[in-house]
């Protein structure tokens, strides 16, 4: 089953700036666990960003969850991003915030304005909550701020904020960059196993290919604006590598 | 006539813009000199006054009426203006927060629509200043602390909703593009993804603003707002200069333990970062 279908996308931040993204085409499965990799400046970022419109693209066409992303009003598209959770480069945790509060801000789509103002989450969602931590390993952390914890320790929050969404999608921008090579396995072996244990599909960009090689199975290489490859991961081969990082050997 | 001499070879600044650095600084000169001939600024007069002003402070401002301002009277102007202040203040930071939040372009809940109220706001007030709104107020409401406390407040929306605009504003942008792709709405984009952040900058904003709420509460009182600055415009009219010279001190005294409370208090906040 296709979850995500993007057609001819097309990105510009300004009417007058750079095409960051010149007609993309790709698919993501139910079962996909996929990676994009490429050069910085590719449009890695942007594509994902694009997927759930934090970036509006200027042309193409993304079906996300049998829904047009480009045709959905403010309200619609809040409804639509629920369902997708978005784990990040630098976390983007609430550094303020308790790591449980982190955690449960994952549920603001679903919760009302009253209840967020006075932070009174469902019990439900408390129950989630904890158990997603534990799912990660942060049960003994619960009550710290976000900023006390490490690198690795606040990607894993991030991990479980997107979990707390029922994700149907999830994006990972980089999700490993900002950690060292031990961490970073750990955490892309923690996303992939969640990932399938909840069945969810994963859109991943990452700049690591020897992890995008181990831990996805299918492969997007990206060049300044284009796709150049994309393939199974076995199907991937040097020579495609090397034209996929052409631009930034130069 | 201006003669417009070509500059040295020498010069750092190459032709034209040689031409506007002097040209402009030109501009000032005749406009100032200008000014002083039009408005027939006694020069000597002035300077002969500095030493006049001596004279006359020691002549009719000394010694000053200490017992006046010790009096329950004065005493309880003080209190009324130390309340105006506050509830000045208060009012005003709690219009100018929602004010602030409309007005930051990067997370205004509608760039067309509530990002222009917003700016409007914020800058209505600030462009009537706060003796003219008591003015303004004390013609509505007549004289007394409720025209006194809606002036301070109309000038308070205007004074931190800037300065909460601008912090707002400077904000990491992280966490509210983590919260948008929740699926959060802008409002709860900024309970969980803004306020946080400037939650000890607006600390300090919010003290800030009532130690300048309180100066100005002076001025306020002046033009009919009551308290301290009341009792200073009755005794001026009234030539009770000794009467003066102590309310001015008792105002500068004033002002200056209100500054020293708001820096230690501003600076406790920070530190608890």
């Amino acid at each position: 089953m296709t979850v995500l279908s993007v057609t001819g996308l097309k990105v510009r931040y300004s009417a007058k700036g750079p095409e960051i993204l010149k007609g993309i085409d790709f698919e993501v499965k139910s079962d996909d666990f996929l990676a994009i990799i490429g050069p910085s400046g590719a449009g890695k970022s942007t594509l994902i960003r694009a997927v759930n419109r934090l970036v509006e693209p200027t042309a193409g066409e993304i079906i996300l969850l049998d829904h047009n992303v480009c045709d959905l009003n403010a309200k619609q598209l809040r409804e639509l991003r629920r369902n997708v959770g978005m784990i990040f480069q630098e976390f983007n945790l609430i550094n303020r915030m308790s790591v449980m509060d982190n955690v449960l801000s994952g549920r603001l789509g679903y919760t009302g304005n009253m209840r967020s103002l006075f932070r009174m989450f469902p019990k439900e969602d408390v129950d989630q909550a904890l158990y997603y931590l534990d799912r990660v390993g942060l049960s003994d952390h619960i009550n710290k701020r976000a900023d006390e914890l490490s690198g690795g320790q606040r990607q894993r929050v991030g991990i479980a904020r997107a979990l707390m969404q029922r994700p149907k999608l999830l994006l990972l921008d980089e999700p490993t960059s900002a950690l060292d090579p031990k961490i970073s396995r750990e955490v892309m072996g923690l996303i992939r196993d969640i990932a399938r244990e909840l069945k969810v599909p994963a859109l991943c960009n990452i700049h690591d290919v020897q992890l995008a090689k181990e831990f996805c199975n299918r492969i997007i290489g990206m060049q300044d604006g284009y796709k150049k490859f994309d393939g199974a991961t076995e199907t991937l081969k040097d020579s495609d590598l090397e034209e996929i990082y052409a631009m930034e050997v130069l | 006539m201006v003669d417009q001499h070509t500059p040295p070879k020498w010069s750092r600044y190459k032709y034209p813009e040689s031409l506007y650095k002097h040209g402009t600084l030109l501009i000032v000169l005749l406009f100032l000199g200008y000014s002083l001939h039009f408005l027939n600024v006694d020069i000597p007069l002035l300077l002969g006054a500095l030493g006049g002003l001596v004279g006359v402070v020691g002549d009719r401002y000394y010694p000053p009426d200490v017992a006046y301002v010790l009096d329950r009277g004065y005493l309880a102007a003080i209190l009324d203006t130390l309340q105006m202040s506050f509830l000045g203040g208060f009012a005003g930071v709690c219009l100018a927060i929602p004010l602030a939040w409309f007005s930051a372009w990067n997370v205004s809940p509608n760039r067309r629509v509530f990002f222009p109220i917003g700016r409007l706001g914020v800058i209505s007030c600030r462009a009537i200043h706060e003796t003219i709104w008591t003015i303004l107020f004390v013609s509505v409401l007549g004289f007394g602390m409720l025209a006194g406390v809606s002036a301070l407040t109309m000038f308070c929306v205007g004074f931190a909703g800037k300065l909460f605009a601008d912090e707002i504003e400077a904000i990491e942008m992280g966490p509210v593009e983590a919260m948008r792709s929740a699926g959060a709405n802008p409002f709860q984009v900024f309970l969980y993804a803004v306020v946080p952040q400037v939650r000890v900058a607006f600390t300090g904003i919010a003290i800030y603003t009532w130690d300048v709420a309180f100066r100005a509460a002076t001025v306020v009182g002046f033009f009919g707002g009551g308290g301290m600055g009341w009792y200073l415009k009755r005794n001026v009219q009234q030539l009770e200069n000794l009467r003066v010279a102590a309310i001015i001190l008792s105002i500068i005294a004033m002002v200056l333990v209100a500054e020293f409370l708001s820096g230690w208090l501003r600076a406790t906040v920070n530190r608890a970062k």
